[in-house]
């Protein structure tokens, strides 16, 4: 029998938590995403100009979506709501992760947030990001 | 006897080792109201010309496919695959009066009870 001095309750929760996220790793592309990350999961694709981000977030109420630059960093916000007039005794079955969310991406490089532009799509948003001009290489001529 | 839709995976597909390599399953929500069910499934990346709802032979699929980005990208945390999942229908529902709309990347499809199983109010005459 382990002693009382050896049991440690950390540890039981983040075994815990590595079983959880094993057992939904296949369910959907979000739950593959480990518990306790930060939601949205992002995919980020580099362009000539800047970068290409997308936050799979479906079902996002439109008046809460939120999206703003400052310096390197983009954030994030928005709030997935459940179906109004809804008790929780006439559900028989909850699986989506509903709530508010806020999560901040810093790039490295500073933006230009007046070149910033956003579409939400079929559940995912897309956000189209310009480095700022001070950070794009500029030509230095040598002289003799 | 309460009525309850079973939410349980039947069917093709349903055993992990039969499914195609990008198949998922999405997360849905399903509940009552007084006169019929509603399955809330996400899908994100799904268009209404990907999506596919058919009620047959008491079995509710709902399938998805997304439009995927031409290139892969730089730096990746999701990667949309092909959505499955079917629902047993038990046979107080009326299946021709299914009616779903997709919207932001989540399915809502209502199923209608019949007539027979919605509550009916009897009217109590005082004398």
């Amino acid at each position: 029998m382990a002693s009382p001095s050896t049991w440690d309750p950390w540890r039981e929760m983040h075994r815990l938590q590595r079983e959880m996220e094993r057992m939904f790793a296949d369910a959907s592309p979000m739950r593959r995403w480990p518990l306790g990350a930060e939601f949205p999961p992002i995919n980020v694709t580099r362009t000539e100009t800047g970068i290409t981000l997308e936050a799979l977030c479906p079902g996002v109420d439109r008046a809460t979506l939120d999206v703003s630059v400052v310096g390197d960093a983009v954030t994030i916000r928005g709030e997935r709501k459940p179906d109004p007039g809804v008790n929780d005794g006439q559900y028989h079955r909850r699986e989506r992760v509903l709530g508010a969310f806020n999560r901040a991406i810093a790039l490295g490089e500073r933006l230009d947030g007046e070149r910033t532009a956003a579409t939400y799509t079929s559940g995912i948003l897309r956000v189209q990001l310009a480095w700022h001009p001070d950070t794009t290489p500029r030509k230095v001529p040598i002289q003799a | 006897m309460a009525t309850v839709m079973n939410p349980r995976t039947v069917g093709a597909g349903h055993e992990r080792g039969e499914r195609a390599p990008h198949t998922v399953s999405p997360p849905a929500d399903i509940y009552e109201t007084e006169k019929t069910y509603v399955v809330v499934a996400d899908m994100p990346g799904v268009a209404p010309a990907g999506l596919s709802v058919e009620a047959e032979r008491g079995t509710l699929i709902i399938r998805g496919r997304p439009e995927r980005p031409a290139t892969p990208p730089d730096y990746q945390e999701f990667e949309l695959g092909e959505y499955y999942r079917a629902f047993a229908l038990t046979e107080d529902l009326n299946t021709d009066g299914i009616t779903a709309v997709l919207r932001d990347g989540v399915l809502r499809v209502e199923i209608p009870k019949s007539v027979q199983t919605q509550p009916r109010k009897i009217p109590v005459k005082t004398e």
